[in-house]
């Protein structure tokens, strides 16, 4: 599927092509200081705004009748962009560690707890550790479709993806859920893989999760207003749903546009750092759209640089993406970017396309490492 | 004074806790007064004095979730400096209206001892950790030789009001180091005490001052100080001075306990050899080589702390670093700050290093 013509790499040019990325690691890491602090207590405090004027424009068009459909958007909208703000800018990357340098207990990376149905920790394993570390290898990177979906002709198809136009809807809508049973691999219970025990072990932090989030969003609030309870836990219903759109609009964008590709499990054996770095380059896509974008992205809008440096605060991406743009053009290496309206209809396009079966057309593997 | 037992909050605090995150209610209600926190304890900078010539006397205002400290002990200060909280422990004299003073020297090249001399506004807030350390007074009429060198007369300045607030039970003998006379912190309560209280000697030793400079802890005779074999002796001051002082009186004394302050680590260290590195959790002590990451020299040793990726990036593996300076085997940055997060897949050992583990 890929259109792009990338320039084969010597083992020697993917040595010196990640010596130069390392370069931009090492040089943004000593500059490091109180102007990304500023920034990310400025996300905080945009966060909490957010979300305590949503939930009071809520409560206020629930009072006020003649208020109600204004505020009923304005809260829902205004709630909306707290979580998106909260789960992307915030959680995601201070879970990354991308704060720890600050030693503030409320930014440290291996305990924050994000406002979201699925467990820090179970994010922290599926996504650092295995998204980030076999970035698109078939069968060690479990967000290839989430086990859910085919994406690419290389995954194996089976009548079942006939469905998935339909179903890439209700996991769209469903997102948080389904991010929250992600790690649980309900699919190795099913075909018998795995104790019925080892899953209510799994299960119990998240149900933990679960029930406090449904507490906080769908029962306390709602039940605040009284007898205008039906108003508000509307508003927190669909204010989750914009989220789950929109997280899985970005991220699905992030890997599976028309120029992403996968990788067989072989290419993670001895694999060289230039190699890796080339491998996230292939396999990211970024977004462009200046800096609301890159907010409201949590500057996931800066994939490729993501993960490149997933523990650089997120806020470097915008300036380091030129250096990085540079390098891959000296390199002959395709930087994959563009408006959100194109790579998501890539997606699309993948996602209607391999319902049906489909073929690899190149051999990939040979290609990156000449 | 003893550690205060933590009080039971009362029950507008106790469901605050079970309804809402600390991040949450600290962020609504430190906009009202930064020190209402949820559980942190914090301390607001009330006053700053001028102690010596090179350093200053702060006094803090803890919240109310602070626990009290018993006398000689320590406190980890977290003082946030350009966007990094700092952590840095000081030992504090009580005040009498519970305010928490500390005397801070100017260490040359010390970010946060510069900062709190000469930077520091009235009104910043600081964290502040429990209360350690084991410089405690158990019997109060034991007799006593306090040795101190620079800063270390801090935990002695708690000590000595403590007892002096008891009628100094017991003989008490404080030899006070420093290089120069106005170096000297507290001299003119020191002093006073000395005079309140028969049972106290003072000894103000000045080594690089005038014709005859007072002798070292280690050429000391301590001849003037009565039945020295019946003495605890108590030592705080850097790693050196603590160590003479050790070897001074060992066998001379019927009890030996000192606490060392380290200095600023070396940014500069060596690429090969070995380093002791204490993990605190298990209380072992292993021998690391420098030019190996720490988990690669971990696992070798048989632990297996949690990791993931192994090349920097997913930070499953971050740990603090307590004290001791580590390499970035990516960058070869080194780091020696204490009390920060180090990715144990991309870190050397520089030195001897404490590692939260």
């Amino acid at each position: 599927m890929s259109h792009t013509r990338n320039r084969p790499l010597s083992a020697a040019d993917l040595d010196a092509f990640g010596e130069e990325l390392d370069a931009i690691r090492a040089r943004v890491q000593a500059d490091i200081g109180p102007r990304d602090a500023r920034y990310i207590r400025r996300v905080v405090a945009g966060v909490r705004w957010t979300g305590v004027t949503g939930r009071a424009l809520l409560f206020l068009g629930a009072f006020v009748h003649a208020t109600l459909v204004p505020a009923w958007i304005l809260g829902t909208l205004l709630l909306a962009l707290s979580k998106i703000l909260e789960n992307m800018e915030l959680g995601h990357n201070v879970m990354h560690g991308q704060y720890d340098w600050m030693n503030d207990p409320k930014l440290n990376g291996k305990t924050y707890e994000w406002d979201i149905v699925a467990t820090g920790d179970n994010w922290r394993k599926t996504h650092n550790v295995q998204h980030h570390t076999y970035t698109n290898v078939r069968g060690m990177d479990d967000d290839i479709g989430y086990g859910l979906l085919r994406i690419f002709p290389e995954q194996r198809w089976r009548p079942f993806y006939l469905m998935q136009p339909l179903i890439a809807v209700v996991f769209a809508l469903l997102f948080q859920w389904g991010v929250a049973l992600q790690d649980l691999r309900i699919g190795r219970w099913l075909a018998g893989r795995m104790q019925p025990g080892e899953l209510r072990e799994a299960f119990r932090p998240v149900m933990r999760k679960v029930g406090k989030q449904v507490l906080k969003d769908y029962i306390v609030f709602p039940l605040l207003a009284g007898p205008f309870f039906l108003p508000v836990l509307l508003g927190n219903v669909v204010a989750n749903g914009i989220r789950n759109l929109w997280t899985y609009t970005v991220i699905f964008c992030g890997h599976f546009t028309a120029n992403a590709e996968i990788f067989p499990k072989e290419v993670v054996q001895n694999e060289s750092r230039g190699h890796w770095y080339l491998r996230q380059l292939r396999g990211s896509s970024n977004l462009t759209g200046g800096k609301l974008m890159n907010v409201l992205t949590g500057n996931l809008s800066h994939q490729i640089e993501h993960h490149f440096y997933p523990d650089l605060p997120a806020n470097r991406y915008a300036e380091i993406a030129v250096d990085v743009k540079r390098i891959c053009v000296r390199y002959g290496q395709h930087y994959n970017t563009g408006s959100m309206p194109r790579q998501f209809g890539q997606v699309i396009w993948r996602i209607l396309r391999h319902a049906l079966p489909s073929r690899p057309r190149v051999l990939r593997t040979g290609e990156a490492i000449a | 004074m003893s550690a205060l037992p933590t009080p039971k909050p009362r029950w507008p605090l106790r469901l605050a806790r079970r309804a809402v995150s600390p991040a949450l209610f600290d962020f609504w209600a430190t906009r009202f007064n930064p020190l209402w926190t949820l559980e942190q304890p914090l301390a607001r900078l009330v006053s700053r004095t001028s102690a010596s010539r090179d350093a200053v006397t702060l006094v803090l205002r803890p919240n109310a979730h602070w626990a009290g400290i018993r006398a000689g002990q320590h406190v980890s200060v977290g003082v946030t400096i350009g966007g990094r909280r700092l952590i840095r422990s000081y030992s504090p004299t009580v005040l009498d209206d519970g305010n928490l003073a500390i005397t801070v020297k100017a260490i040359p090249g010390g970010v946060v001892s510069q900062h709190l001399v000469r930077d520091a506004r009235i009104g910043e807030v600081v964290s502040l950790d429990a209360a350690f350390g084991d410089m405690t007074l158990d019997e109060a009429d034991a007799p006593l030789l306090l040795l101190a060198a620079g800063s270390g007369i801090t935990p002695m300045r708690a000590l000595l009001r403590d007892l002096a607030a008891q009628g100094m039970p017991g003989n008490v003998d404080l030899f006070y180091w420093a290089r120069h006379h106005d170096e000297f912190c507290f001299t003119g309560e020191l002093k006073a005490l000395a005079a309140a209280h028969p049972r106290l000697r003072v000894h103000f030793l000045a080594t690089r001052e005038g014709d005859a400079p007072a002798a070292r802890v280690d050429a000391m005779s301590f001849d003037t100080v009565t039945a020295l074999h019946e003495r605890r002796a108590v030592a705080c001051g850097p790693a050196g001075f603590v160590e003479a002082a050790r070897s001074r009186l060992r066998g001379t004394v019927a009890r030996f306990d000192a606490e060392a302050f380290s200095l600023p680590a070396p940014t500069a260290v060596d690429e090969a050899g070995d380093v002791e590195v204490y993990l605190t959790r298990s209380g072992r002590t292993l021998t690391l080589s420098r030019n190996q990451s720490l988990l690669e020299g971990l696992e070798a040793q048989g632990v297996r702390p949690a990791h993931g990726c192994r090349m920097g990036i997913c930070n499953s593996c971050a740990c603090e670093r307590q004290s001791g300076t580590t390499r970035h085997l990516l960058t070869g940055d080194r780091s020696s700050e204490p009390s920060t997060q180090v990715r144990l897949c991309v870190s050397a050992p520089g030195t001897d290093l404490i590692l939260d583990l």
